[in-house]
């Protein structure tokens, strides 16, 4: 029986994939383990493994095209079927597609007629075309339930930016009387701003043109709006003395050159935070609503620019378990991360996790800026480059090498002065370098 | 007003009492059935009733649904007040003619000439392993029919007051009893009360969510109400009593409150008491609704006889737990 290729769920979140590319075309063979297509979902672009052999028949969908997760997108003809005409597919999408839905539901044999050119079920047909008729339009839409839309009216609130908490992202009851307490206690909005924020209108002269978001780019929209507006951020500053830093971190590379070591500047700072999360237990939790839940290892994100040949962006590349990790390894590990992210591309479970996040632009030049958390972060450090500059040591003007570092903190969980006593860990373990040795 | 007397009686205790006050009541009311007489019921319903009232009146049957239902329609014509027992509403099956295709439509065939004004009685649902073709749950199925009304009380108080409603209405009721509730002991009063058709009783009150159900069902609901209490979860459960005539404004006034709606039926969903009322909810509390009505009922399938199978197929605590917390995004 020919097997139907669907859209797989790659991710949690993942609710539409756009195939970037086929590595196959029709009618060629393919065996189990082979991969077909590069899906992009909403966090990377991944790779579309197949579990049978036989002949690609039919590809239902080209590259380029966006559709929901569970349309039907190939059909593989096994060794021994008729021709693709002649009986219903099973259904079948990567084993991480472990959804319920009709069309991955193993079909009978139906007769069909010369008409049904590509013989699904009648179900699947009708999921397919209903899914794919509202992927534009429902995608959208959204969904609020008759008592919701009741009592917003009643309460005043406006559902229009609300993100609803029920199934298909459905406001209901729950979501609009918590917005209604918000607004009542003058809290922040946990609604999305991104439609209001995109009406405005601008007539500018010239030549314009648009820009179709890629799956990243709406990503890095929808959680960086949700971030900022629903997380109440403040920023504290502290300069580090990096002169010592920079002086054992060339010594080391001197010495580690021979084993194809090099250790960044980075790698100390992600060492420095790491340590000293021990200590100041709140910079490695998330806020939970009606508790603040502390994570037990501390994986730190490290933001990597993607090159504009893989569709610019940035992503998060986690550090896994870094507070039991030596410079040695962090660099190696994230130097593999950078590199796979900027070649292939991260898988989601390389971008899952974080529990603390740095964002470095010192090697832009760049002498300070502020960052905005990535939630469930509670924080995230921001780090400038370290400058050459007159400075005062030991009460004399001398020339030195000094870093401004600025933490971004979600006030729910962490205090001012809570954020100054781990800058000033961080400052400790930076200007005292060879305690990131042991 | 008078002072009640109440004691606690089994539930077929109270039908019998609903029976014989009926019968001492009104001489043009008789039971017949296989075995009410000289057995004294197969279930002991009917003990003590032969010698009461006599063989005239309490009528040993042959095993012959198809025909002493027939009789009894016809002497109901002629204007005597039969009260039919089934063993089990499974085996009326075989009587489906006369009590669906002759009972509820000859006041409406003869032009008003003839009514039946007739009680068909007897065990329905489960009754605990009898087998696929013995543990019919006939309240869908039959409740189609125009012409008749269906009874399902869920204790014995509601069991009398409303057979004896029954037995005194103009129309053909189906009196629809479980075996699985024959021993539920309930208080009872002395003395006599009617109970009309059509008025649902909370069975619990509550704020959260509306279960409607009726019959043995109703005693699930309660169960699952208390743990969903220890939840946070606070149920209102409406015992309709009657599925014909049907409450509905019972349905809506709770509805409206609760904004959430789960039925619990112990027949099949397609085309059923259940699917009948989650339309009625959807017409008439749409904007009340934070959810679509959630149904329980058996699944889908001929009975089982395995105990455990049994028991996943009917309508249980969990299940409803689990309904009510789905209907509440609680899940």
């Amino acid at each position: 029986m020919p097997v139907q290729l669907t859209m797989p769920r790659l991710s949690d979140t993942m609710e539409a994939g756009t195939i970037v590319r086929w590595n196959v075309k029709e009618g060629d063979s393919v065996a189990s383990g082979d991969v077909v297509a590069d899906i992009e979902t909403d966090k990377a672009t991944m790779e579309m493994p197949v579990y049978d052999d036989g002949v690609i028949s039919r590809i239902m969908v080209e590259a380029g095209k966006q559709v929901p997760v569970g349309t039907p997108i190939a059909i593989i003809t096994l060794e021994g079927d008729a021709a693709v005409d002649g009986a219903a597919p099973v259904t079948k999408s990567a084993p991480a597609a472990t959804i319920a839905s009709t069309t991955q539901m193993p079909t009978q044999t139906q007769t069909s007629t010369p008409a049904a050119s590509v013989a699904p079920t009648a179900a699947s047909v009708a999921h397919a075309t209903s899914s794919a008729a509202s992927a534009s339009a429902d995608s959208n839409r959204q969904r609020v339930s008759p008592l919701a839309r009741k009592i917003a009216d009643e309460l005043g609130v406006s559902i229009v930016s609300l993100r609803g908490s029920g199934p298909g992202g459905r406001v209901v009851k729950h979501d609009v009387l918590a917005e209604a307490q918000r607004m009542k206690s003058g809290g922040a909005r946990a609604t999305e701003m991104v439609h209001v924020a995109c009406a405005t209108a601008v007539a500018a002269g010239g030549a314009s043109s648009e820009i179709m978001l890629s799956s990243m780019r709406q990503t890095i929209a929808r959680r960086l709006v949700e971030s900022k507006s629903t997380i109440p951020h403040y920023q504290v500053s502290m300069r580090f003395n990096m002169d010592p830093l920079l002086e054992l971190r060339t010594m080391l590379n001197v010495q580690l050159a021979p084993q194809g070591v090099k250790l960044s500047v980075n790698d100390f700072i992600v060492r420095a935070c790491a340590l000293s999360m021990a200590a100041h237990p709140f910079f490695n939790a998330s806020w939970g609503g009606d508790r603040i839940i502390m994570h037990g290892d501390v994986n730190i994100g490290v933001a990597i620019s993607l090159p504009q040949e893989r569709g610019g962006g940035l992503v998060v590349a986690v550090l896994r378990e870094a507070q039991r990790k030596g410079l040695r390894e962090i660099s190696a590990e994230t130097k593999a991360l950078a590199e796979k992210a900027r070649v292939r591309g991260l898988a989601a479970e390389d971008m899952a996790g974080a529990t603390f996040t740095i964002s470095n632009l010192g090697m832009f030049g760049v002498d300070n800026f502020t960052a905005i958390i990535n939630p469930p972060n509670s924080a995230i450090l921001a780090c400038g480059a370290a400058v050459e500059q007159p400075v005062v040591r030991n009460h004399q003007l001398v020339v030195g090498h000094e870093m401004q570092a600025t933490l971004s903190l979600d006030h729910r969980v962490i205090d001012g002065a809570m954020a100054s006593e781990y800058l000033q860990s961080v400052k400790h373990n930076i200007e005292n370098p060879a305690t990131l040795l042991v | 007003m008078t002072t009640t007397t109440m004691r606690e009686i089994e539930f077929r205790d109270a039908v019998r009492e609903a029976m014989c006050e009926e019968m001492r009541r009104d001489k043009r009311v008789y039971l017949l059935g296989e075995e009410v007489a000289q057995y004294n019921g197969a279930y002991k319903v009917s003990k003590g009733m032969l010698d009461e009232f006599g063989p005239r009146r309490v009528i040993d049957t042959p095993i012959s649904e198809c025909g002493f239902a027939g009789m009894a329609i016809g002497s109901a014509m002629m204007g005597l007040r039969p009260i039919v027992e089934f063993m089990s509403w499974s085996f009326s099956l075989v009587a489906a003619d006369p009590i669906l295709n002759n009972a509820p439509k000859m006041l409406y065939m003869s032009g008003g000439q003839f009514g039946c004004p007739i009680v068909f009685r007897g065990n329905n649902g489960a009754g605990g392993q009898l087998g696929s073709t013995h543990s019919w749950a006939v309240e869908g199925l039959f409740s189609n029919v125009p012409g008749m009304k269906m009874v399902i009380p869920s204790n014995p108080y509601d069991a009398k007051g409303l057979l004896k409603t029954a037995i005194r209405d103009e129309d053909p009721v189906f009196f629809l009893e479980s075996e699985r509730l024959l021993s539920m002991k309930g208080e009872v009063p002395e003395e006599e009360y009617l109970i009309p058709f059509g008025q649902a009783r909370v069975a619990r009150a509550g704020t959260d969510c509306t279960l409607v159900s009726f019959g043995r069902p109703v005693n699930l609901c309660l169960e699952a109400a208390e743990s969903l209490e220890k939840e946070g979860i606070s149920c209102e459960i409406l015992d309709m009593r009657t599925i014909r005539p049907l409450d509905a404004g019972a349905i809506v006034r709770s509805v409206k409150r609760t904004g959430a709606c789960v039925v619990v039926d112990q027949s099949w969903s397609f085309g059923s008491p259940g699917s009948e009322v989650a339309a009625l909810v959807h017409r008439e509390c749409f904007d009340d609704l934070d959810n679509y009505v959630h149904r329980v009922h058996t699944a889908d399938v001929p009975a089982p006889y395995a105990y455990d199978l049994e028991q996943e197929y009917l309508p249980n605590a969990r299940r409803i737990c689990e309904a009510v917390r789905s209907c509440l995004y609680r899940a």
